[in-house]
């Protein structure tokens, strides 16, 4: 079962985006703080499909921002620590590395084995073929190494939060209000909002963040109406209400601030 | 394929055409379908799994909290899922942090006698590899991690060998076999701080290879970023392999690449050139005979006289002047800048493909991030996208008899994969010719060829 991972949680930046490594990160990111990302990487067991992906979890600036604000995680510069990390690592980590390493993938022999025994007994016929395996359990496992070392350089390999389009302060808002964000652009909008966890519900808004005093073309609110009610979704326009003046403090992540519209397609 | 039939019946169908193409991949699918395959055993098959219910909002039932909390704990364990490699056939590539570098020998080594030939080449210190680029063959200098046991299919089109018969894999390459778990990279001993005291220990003839895996969090950090990969790219390149297509590095993939888009296009415009140069002459001839008069005030556009055509006609009122995208570039257009450049080249899984000989491929993609390049591109990085592509004209067969498909299919064509923040969306964009289809010569020749009484109302939908 999932264990809860050490806050504050390390989010690598890596070549201008954000990535999460961790299992455990992601889960309790995603069940304590409503925060998906997109998964990115191959799943190694199934490799060739785009419908199911695996680690690394890419997340928006945005959402990386919102989780440094709420101090449940920090930015650390992957490249740099990675390099040092490896550089300072000592022949007796190294030799328990590949040991951890070898007994994971000996671990997942037994248990392969084992399986494919009761396999046997229970199909005879079956074929199996298969490799058996050594193993590696390279992301897992890597968090391990990376925290091992990371310690005590952590401190300086921290970045500042991330910068953040203008549309933050509505992404901020509805993820206030219990909503769950990802990237819109399949949906054609900024942002697709989803009234609960995206693994179990539909979207249910298209988002577009406007500034406050910013002249909307009425042909794209016509434009975003029937695009949402063709999807059987709400378009939803919003923005912060006062300018953004004071960029001390909350000024930016200010979402009691925001209002937002949402806009039907009434095709009378 | 039939329950997204039934599904299309069952919902209510308001636009038909909402349910043609369901992409299971462009929203988020419940995870509890993946449990339906089995992991650490056998992968005899691997479906994808059929699209979940889904509800519609959350309300406070202790079922519907079980049902996520059971998806939550699927996706965890399909996450969770380790990478393994069997000890006998792993392929272990290492990571070249300095690009491509002939093989470090020891020089009492007795290969280096065997190999008189090479000696040179051996000499050369291990701490000098940017210097010994040429010496390494054609592999291309940002290739950062070899492979000495390369036994895979997937080599079949990944990687470039040099001539110690090791593969050498582009820093994306390497990164998509270490996430799809068919490859094992190793930090080489430069970069992990061996105490040279240490070097005794069991070595495997490789004094480079320091033996410790390279977790997907560290080539992540060493390849994201290296030699013009970037995340958006990557996604673009992992998601198409994925998928099963070839996909390549295109000239215009570094900034600094555009001589190589000329040269692609010129052996196929050659023969066509010829072409719409007779078809020039012909037309200058025409033109000679009888003098367009496109001087409305004299008179009507179609000119006063005798016509006994309606061709004729027609195509004197076709005064507009109109692109033609046969002809040839008058001025050299200034070149495809990037983002609006073509990175990658694309086969279908059934082109055949050699390494060596790469053919023509059928798609050519230029990566556009959308959260630093929000508006359509204009006209002339267009233009120059399209010019930096060879003439595709819509020529087979099933073209040449409908009008639509030759339009939409264009004279050039490239697709723009727009990825925003890890999600891809691919725009074809080809340019259309209205101004060669006729349509007056379309329907004299449809009246030739066949007697159509009327034409009869078609059912609607499908």
């Amino acid at each position: 079962m999932a264990s809860d991972p050490l806050l504050p949680v390390p989010i690598s930046y890596i070549a201008g985006s954000y990535f999460l490594f961790s299992i455990d990160a992601v889960t309790y990111l995603r069940r304590e703080h409503h925060i998906c990302g997109v998964l990115t990487g191959t799943l190694p067991q199934i490799p060739q499909q785009n419908v199911f992906l695996g680690l690394p979890l890419k997340l928006m600036p945005e959402e990386a921002r919102l989780l440094v604000e709420h101090g449940v995680a920090c930015i650390v510069d992957e490249v740099k620590a990675q390099r040092e990390g490896m550089r300072a690592l000592r022949e007796a980590d190294r030799r328990k590395y590949r040991r951890e390493l070898e007994s994971q993938g000996a671990h997942a022999m037994r248990l392969q084995t084992n399986r494919k025994e009761q396999q046997r007994e229970a199909a005879l016929k079956r074929v199996d073929a298969k490799k058996t395996a050594a193993a590696k359990k390279k992301a897992a496992a890597a968090i391990a190494v990376g925290e091992a070392e990371g310690e005590g350089n952590a401190a300086h390999q921290l970045l500042p939060p991330p910068t953040v389009p203008p549309s933050y302060p509505l992404f901020a808002h509805l993820h206030a209000e219990g909503y769950y964000l990802s990237p819109g652009l399949r949906f054609g909008c900024q942002y697709l909002a989803y009234p609960g966890d995206p693994l179990r519900f539909h979207s249910h808004f298209l988002v577009v963040a406007a500034d406050w005093d910013e002249e909307l073309d009425l042909m794209a609110v016509v434009a975003g109406g029937r695009l949402g009610t063709g999807v059987k979704k709400g378009f939803l326009i919003g923005g912060a209400a006062q300018p953004r003046g004071d960029e001390s403090g909350l000024g930016l992540g200010d979402a009691g601030s925001v209002r937002t519209f949402s806009v039907e397609w009434a095709g009378m | 394929m039939a329950d997204t039939d039934e599904a299309a019946i069952h919902m209510p169908s308001q636009d038909a055409s909402a349910h043609i193409e369901v992409d299971l991949s462009d929203e988020t699918q419940d995870f509890r379908m993946l449990s339906n395959i089995s992991f650490l055993t056998d992968g005899t098959q691997a479906s994808i799994p059929k699209r979940g219910e889904k509800d519609f909002e959350p309300n406070p039932t202790l079922y519907q909290a079980d049902i996520l909390s059971a998806s939550r704990q699927a996706m965890h364990n399909a996450l969770a899922y380790p990478r393994v490699h069997h000890p006998k056939n792993q392929i272990i590539g290492v990571y070249a942090p300095n690009g491509p570098a002939p093989p470090t020998l020891h020089t009492s080594n007795l290969e280096s006698i065997a190999e008189g030939s090479l000696q040179p080449d051996a000499e050369v210190p291990t701490t000098t590899a940017a210097t010994t680029t040429t010496t390494v063959g054609n592999v291309h200098p940002d290739a950062c991690v070899y492979i000495a046991n390369p036994k895979s299919n997937l080599f079949k089109t990944i990687g470039q060998a040099d001539r110690w018969n090791r593969i050498w894999l582009l820093p994306e390459e390497a990164l998509f076999m270490l996430e799809r778990g068919s490859l094992n990279i190793h930090w080489p001993r430069s970069e992990v701080g061996y105490d040279e005291d240490e070097e005794a220990d069991e070595d495997e003839s490789n004094i480079e290879d320091s033996g410790i895996p390279m977790s997907l969090q560290a080539a992540y950090a060493a390849f994201a970023s290296r030699g013009g990969l970037n995340s958006e790219r990557f996604s673009v390149y992992t998601g198409l392999r994925r998928l099963g297509y070839t996909i390549t590095r295109a000239p215009g993939w570094n900034d600094d690449g555009e001589d190589a888009t000329g040269i692609e296009d010129s052996g196929l415009e050659d023969g066509r050139k010829q072409g719409a140069g007779l078809a020039g002459i012909y037309s200058r001839f025409m033109q000679w005979l009888c003098p367009p008069s496109t001087n409305t005030a004299l008179g009507p556009v179609a000119g006063v006289g005798f016509h006994r055509s309606y061709d004729d006609i027609y195509s004197k009122l076709s005064i507009i002047p109109w692109y033609d995208p046969t002809a040839a570039p008058q001025a050299a257009r200034s070149p495809a800048q990037a983002p609006y450049r073509v990175v990658f080249h694309v086969y279908k899984p059934s082109t055949p493909f050699k390494k060596s000989a790469p053919p023509p491929p059928d798609f050519r993609i230029a990566v556009v991030n959308a959260r630093a390049h929000t508006s359509v591109p204009t006209l002339s990085q267009l233009g120059a996208l399209l010019e930096s592509t060879p003439l595709d004209p819509p020529t087979s067969e099933k073209m040449s008899r409908q009008l639509y498909m030759r339009l939409r299919h264009g004279y050039r064509n490239v697709i723009l994969a727009v990825v925003d923040e890890g999600v891809v969306s691919y725009l074809r964009i080809s340019e259309a010719a209205f101004g060669k289809e006729k349509l007056y010569k379309q329907k004299a020749l449809a009246n030739k060829t066949q007697y159509r009484p009327k034409p009869k109302p078609k059912p609607k939908g499908r």
